[in-house]
């Protein structure tokens, strides 16, 4: 069923609420994938721009949220595509000298945490970001990226496992033990 | 071999997302009931999720969009983003050319002096980038050439919008263009500087001052979105 009928607004309204309640989310999304808060807003604006662009794409509003984060994915595969880099962890050092976290007693923790996220690789890190920040399905993140659950499972177990590494300071349970005691439970 | 050892770590990750249907969950509760160490995986796993959620609950802003606030940051990323700002003008021009008819595009590329006719009703908003005076004062002569080509009873509205370079049109110790600007907004022309780009030359020192007649309050881009959202028409300089 069309959006617009669905809640008897019209299709501009209907939009116009879904980028002003999505924009926080976007932008925080953007930022954890980038850690640099100018190419996120600017990533969150060229998705917005594509969204107004495509409104018209969009049929289903149960879909809106997924379909506007998954315009943002987009929006970073093309930029790191045109600039043909990565986002390494290096970058990711200047941006703890400009973001002085004063809101937190645990300002350490949180730039640990963050430089932590940023050294994973990116689609790893999109995965565990979409899960864990904004609590997505799997199914939902493999909508939003274009893959298969299956990835996005293997995805979010690796990024996971790294970051248990790098703040838990634990190694992999895999690396502790013999392999043939890793079973999965059908 | 201990109960734990069957769980895979997909299955705790699929736990802790709420991924499990509800027999599954019961399951490995239970499991972790009787197994310290696969409780303790599963702590240690919450426990990274929730400083990850943590990190990320206060992120710096840059400017927003359609709250109004405006929160300062650093020079991160300053010369990408100003990169890629011109990237997305760019396309925004680019997909507005090609969304725009002949007939709702005054002037089509209007540093090519193209001279077709607007329709009346219609309200514009002028994107200046360039620091050129050239530039500027094409803008300018733009938003004349709008407010005169206006139906008689049918006010046309029109906005320049400056950023980048451009905003020097605005700075009002670097304008060639007061006087014009003040004539234009006496004609109900509004001038809207970039926030975002003020922000940026203040933060290399520059002090920013604008002629009275400008207002800031979003970034260009920001401002664009608003008015095309609004149904205006977009013309980049």
């Amino acid at each position: 069923m069309a959006y617009k009928n669905l809640f008897g607004i019209s299709q501009r309204r209907a939009f116009r609420r879904l980028v002003t309640n999505n924009r926080e989310r976007l932008y925080r999304m953007a930022y954890a994938w980038t850690s640099d808060p100018h190419l996120a807003d600017d990533l969150v604006q060229q998705t917005l721009l594509k969204a107004l662009k495509n409104q018209k794409q969009l049929r289903d509003f149960a879909a809106a949220e997924g379909w506007l984060f998954r315009i943002l994915a987009n929006c970073l595969t093309d930029y790191r595509r045109a600039k043909r880099e990565l986002l390494s962890a290096d970058d990711l050092e200047i941006v703890d000298r400009v973001t002085p976290e004063h809101q937190f007693n645990d300002e350490q923790l949180v730039r640990r945490v963050r430089r932590a996220v940023q050294r994973l690789p990116i689609n790893h890190r999109q995965v565990v970001t979409l899960v864990d920040l904004e609590e997505f399905s799997y199914a939902s993140v493999a909508q939003i990226l274009g893959i298969p659950v299956g990835t996005v499972m293997s995805r979010l177990c690796r990024g996971r496992r790294a970051l248990r590494e790098h703040l838990l300071e634990m190694k992999p349970r895999e690396s502790s033990r013999p392999a043939t005691n890793i079973k999965r439970v059908k | 071999m201990n109960k734990d050892d069957k769980i895979s770590e997909e299955q705790l990750n699929a736990f802790l997302d709420g991924e499990l249907e509800s027999e599954e969950r019961s399951c490995l509760f239970n499991e972790a009931e009787l197994s310290d160490d696969l409780d303790q995986r599963l702590c240690q796993q919450r426990k990274l999720k929730e400083l990850v959620k943590h990190a990320y609950r206060d992120v710096p802003q840059p400017n927003r969009l359609l709250s109004g606030r405006r929160t300062r940051t650093g020079l991160v990323g300053l010369a990408m983003a100003a990169c890629l700002l011109l990237v997305v003008g760019f396309t925004t021009g680019m997909f507005m050319r090609g969304h725009l008819e002949p007939a709702q595009y005054p002037g089509g590329n209007a540093t090519a002096g193209n001279t077709q006719a607007v329709t009346a009703m219609e309200n514009y908003i002028l994107h200046v980038i360039s620091g050129e005076p050239e530039q500027m004062g094409l803008a300018l002569q733009k938003a004349e050439e709008l407010l005169s080509t206006a139906e008689p009873g049918y006010p046309r509205q029109v906005e320049v919008v400056a950023n980048e370079q451009g905003l020097d049109l605005l700075r009002s110790d670097v304008t060639p263009f007061s006087k014009e600007i003040r004539a234009l907004a006496n004609e109900n022309v509004i001038f809207y500087a970039c926030s975002k780009a003020i922000q940026r030359l203040e933060e290399k020192g520059v002090e920013v001052q604008l002629v009275p007649e400008a207002i800031t309050r979003y970034s260009a881009l920001d401002r664009v979105v608003i008015r095309m959202k609004d149904g205006w028409q977009y013309i980049k300089i």
